[in-house]
């Protein structure tokens, strides 16, 4: 039973362990408090151990488990109190070399429906596809690709706003 | 491929055109610009939202996260022990429908009246050796004793008694040669009976009430 334990463990830990830092930094930008992420990530790792006999497919385990983070996180958010609106600035150390840049992304991002943020997020930060985000948010296809279009351009007037009027001047 | 397509594709998902898509930006120069400034902006939101990764998180989160998760299982293991303790403990105390008792209730309600009809005058002398020699005592504040005769009950001779307490008719059955490891019950049709060992035998008591019967069981010095 132990050896059983032991040999489950460690098979579990060298499928995750490979995601974890993009499902943290996942977590952080839905939230923007590293201690709720950190917590956030706990429990969905918590709840993929649980469910791990029952995953079929283990190529999938990255788009599972931001999966259960995405749900935890929307469940954690609907408690009173937790809204997503309001949360606290992201006043987090850095790890890039310009923190204007970061501040001034945050804004942006603020900025963009949570909807197409929560899209722009698992394409950047995980690197999935159009229909592997649409599975992961519960929703269609095309209404990723048009959250997606939705917040890159709304990044751009965000960011360049003289730049998205040049263009639009010139059809 | 037009431009236009061309625009819609980049903002959806610009690190993932197909190589038409390329191609039309390799041809278009405005298309061609759109792509690297929009290349660009991915290269600069991704670097954004590097924020830095905690040290110790992946060992501490999946440790955490393991344990959370098995100690959440014993938990639920002790509870179902608990729960199933306590369900054997009630199915072992909960008096049940033993066949013995339940075939003296059966006997009440179809066989007493033909076995008083058919029974042949009992002597009471007799009554009172096999009580005695069961170690049962027949005093009269038990009752009016309204009916003594024998009959066939559960394989063996039971002396039949019938008795008219002051909380209702009670019927015994004296069975000598019937021994008893230990007192069985049922209640079934409005009846409770007790079946109780005697010395040697066994002594069943039926009664419409349980309170009737415990106060017979308790006058008989059975229990």
């Amino acid at each position: 039973m132990r050896m059983l334990l032991e040999r489950r463990t460690a098979v579990f830990e060298s499928a995750v362990r490979a995601h974890l830092e993009d499902l943290f930094r996942y977590a952080y930008w839905l939230c923007r408090n590293r201690w709720r992420a950190e917590d956030l990530v706990q429990e969905t790792l918590a709840r993929a151990w649980r469910g791990w006999a029952g995953l079929r497919e283990p190529r999938v385990v990255k788009s599972w488990l931001f999966t259960i983070l995405y749900h935890e996180f929307a469940r954690d958010a609907a408690r009173p109190g937790n809204q997503r609106e309001g949360e606290a600035p992201a006043n987090e150390p850095y790890a890039g070399d310009d923190p204007a840049l970061r501040l001034d992304m945050a804004k942006a991002l603020d900025q963009i429906s949570p909807e197409s943020r929560d899209a722009l997020l698992l394409q950047v930060l995980g690197g999935f596809s159009c229909g592997e985000i649409a599975r992961i948010l519960g929703s269609s296809e095309g209404a990723v690709m048009t959250r997606l279009s939705r917040a890159r351009q709304g990044l751009r007037r965000a960011l360049e706003p003289g730049e998205v009027d040049r263009e639009a001047r010139e059809g | 491929m037009s431009c236009l397509e061309f625009r819609r594709a980049v903002l959806v998902d610009p690190r993932r055109l197909d190589p038409e898509l390329r191609a039309h930006a390799g041809r278009c120069a405005a298309c061609g610009e759109l792509l690297a400034s929009t290349l660009e902006l991915e290269d600069r939101l991704a670097e954004s939202l590097q924020v830095p990764f905690p040290a110790g998180f992946v060992d501490r989160v999946l440790r955490n996260a393991i344990q959370q998760s098995l100690g959440g299982r014993r938990w639920l293991a002790v509870a179902a022990s608990l729960v199933l303790a306590i369900a054997l403990a009630a199915a072992l105390a909960w008096p049940r429908n033993d066949p013995l008792a339940r075939a003296g209730i059966d006997f009440v309600l179809y066989e007493e009246a033909q076995a008083i009809l058919d029974a042949k005058p009992a002597d009471r002398a007799v009554l009172e050796r096999v009580a005695s020699g069961l170690g049962v005592a027949l005093p009269g504040q038990l009752g009016e004793i309204r009916y003594v005769g024998t009959c066939p009950f559960a394989g063996a001779i039971a002396h039949h008694v019938v008795v008219k307490t002051p909380l209702g008719k009670a019927t015994l059955l004296l069975m000598p040669e019937r021994p008893l490891a230990s007192r069985v019950v049922a209640s079934a049709n409005g009846f409770e009976a007790a079946i109780v060992p005697a010395r040697g035998g066994s002594v069943a008591i039926v009664s419409p009430s349980q309170r009737a019967l415990v106060r017979v069981e308790a006058i008989l010095g059975v229990s």
